[in-house]
């Protein structure tokens, strides 16, 4: 028997919905949102094969996070779960291009965007842990930790920088403020105390 | 953060000393107060910081109404450009499958086609703000008027300028250049060709000197504004093709059309642009409707006259007068 599985949906996340799709229309939102959907499967998906249980799901304005037990799981499982989520991304991409033969562009496109986007290595996003993982594997947890913190922290000011960038020369996109506070918050959180993932 | 590890060690030490077992039911007691005075904490500063940003923005709003006014206007005109995601979306899945180039994704982001058009007809009104001399005769306008109302020349028809263009390309010479931005002339040209009043609409406001209506300093304004309800067709001056179709945060949606002549017209502020760039356009066509996106505190249209890059005044060709 598997326990329950609670899904949570903070109102960070209805805000930044619904700013989205007031910005940008429902389209792109719904593309997103079925973007994260395979993304999230992915990891679902790899998480269950090895084993491992899902306790929840918990969808915020920092993006959608899956409670697990991964303790349990090895160096080598935890990569391949982590990584699940990118691949399903880029095998969607892949399968919609080859079956739909340039009908849905705009679907190949964000599932695209959503892969590169998790593969930045700045946790929590997925190219951060797998990282963190990485290096923790082959050097131990400490030199892991030192490596991912000032990958991080490098990648995150640059994708910040990138994002300031954008909203500056479209002059507007404000939507794209809460990524720009993310990438920060997510560049300073291990430096802060208390504050390790 | 020193006190709370402070008593982290002070907690340690007592442990210590009563054995492993008590201490131990101390410090997860212990560890649960404190984390939940840190949370209390938190929760405190994070109404403070609310309530701060609140009383700030209600004093600066008391305080400096103009200010905040042109805060409000550049934030609502900021919150409602975006790019075009499903379009940044669709290029990134095109360039993934091969069928267009990297350079359509960064044009789809930036759309730098667009901003080469805002920088090149914005520029003119922003550099003449702040060079513009603090002079107005605001006379000068009513008496051009006047003149246009009376009838004694017969060239004052454009169906005259049509019949012989060669003859004289100016009507009036109204006032001296010598207050004027450079850029801009008074002279009432003979079109040339056909033409129409792009709205029906009342004339809100003239060509020349005024005090602007955001920035509160006074500006040169190098067209008309015509006064029209938000969806009120807008009609194309002329026979001629739409060379651009923009969005600005001055002009809000806008599109230039080039006539025949070296003539070209603007209209901004619209609400939709129904034509796209490069599309041949018909006198009296519906090329846009009106709104106030951009720097517009109602619905109008603000409708600009070049010759050769020169601003003319479209005020003798519109005939909301």
């Amino acid at each position: 028997m598997s326990p329950p599985c609670r899904v949570r949906a903070t109102g960070g996340f209805a805000l930044l919905a619904a700013w989205f799709a007031l910005a940008n229309g429902w389209e792109p939102l719904l593309t997103v949102l079925g973007a994260s959907a395979v993304h999230e499967l992915g990891h679902w998906a790899v998480l269950r094969a090895l084993g491992a249980e899902v306790t929840g799901f918990r969808l915020s304005a920092l993006g959608a996070v899956l409670e697990t037990d991964s303790g349990r799981l090895s160096y080598g499982g935890e990569l391949a779960a982590v990584l699940a989520g990118p691949g399903a991304n880029l095998l969607a991409a892949l399968a919609l291009t080859a079956l739909g033969k340039g009908c849905w562009p705009a679907a190949v496109g964000a599932n695209l965007v959503l892969c590169v986007f998790n593969l930045l290595p700045i946790r929590p996003l997925d190219g951060g842990r797998a990282l963190w993982l990485l290096a923790s594997w082959d050097w131990g947890p400490a030199a892991g930790e030192r490596a991912a913190r000032w990958t991080g922290a490098v990648t995150a000011a640059s994708l910040a920088g990138l994002i300031a960038c954008v909203m500056r020369r479209t002059g507007g996109s404000l939507w794209l403020l809460p990524a720009l506070c993310a990438a920060v918050y997510w560049g300073a959180r291990p430096w802060m105390p208390g504050g390790c993932s | 953060m020193t006190s709370r590890q402070a008593g982290r060690r002070l907690m340690t030490a007592q442990a210590r000393r009563r054995g492993v077992q008590a201490g131990q039911s101390v410090r997860s007691r212990r560890r649960r107060n404190e984390h939940l005075a840190a949370k209390d904490l938190r929760r405190l500063a994070q109404l403070v910081a609310c309530g701060s940003i609140f009383v700030a923005l209600v004093a600066a709003k008391l305080l400096l109404p103009a200010r905040m006014a042109a805060f409000n206007e550049k934030l609502s005109a900021a919150m409602e450009r975006n790019m075009d995601v499903q379009a940044v979306f669709s290029a990134v899945g095109r360039a993934f499958s091969g069928e267009e180039g990297v350079l359509e994704v960064y044009q789809a982001v930036f759309r730098p086609q667009d901003e080469a058009v805002q920088t090149g007809s914005a520029s003119p009104e922003e550099g003449a703000a702040i060079q513009a001399p603090k002079l107005r005769d605001g006379a000068a306008l009513e008496t051009l008027r006047s003149y246009r109302r009376e009838p004694d020349s017969p060239e004052a028809s454009p169906a005259a300028g049509e019949e012989a263009p060669s003859v004289s390309t100016l009507a009036y010479v109204l006032y001296s250049q010598e207050n004027l931005p450079e850029g801009v002339s008074m002279e009432q040209a003979l079109l040339g060709f056909d033409y129409c009043a792009p709205v029906a609409g009342t004339l809100s406001s003239d060509f020349g000197y005024r005090e602007h209506p955001t920035e509160g300093e006074e500006r040169f304004h190098y067209g008309v504004d015509l006064a029209a309800d938000t969806g009120t067709e807008v009609r194309c001056f002329a026979d001629g093709s739409v060379t651009a179709v923009g969005d600005s945060s001055s002009y809000g949606r806008y599109c230039v059309v080039a006539h025949e002549g070296g003539y070209s017209t603007l209209y901004a502020h619209c609400s939709r642009i129904t034509v796209s760039s490069g599309a041949a356009v018909r006198r009296g066509e519906k090329i846009a409707e009106v709104g106030e996106t951009g720097m517009a505190t109602g619905p109008h249209l603000h409708f600009e006259l070049q010759r050769d890059g020169t601003y003319l005044n479209p005020v003798y060709y519109v005939s909301a007068l």
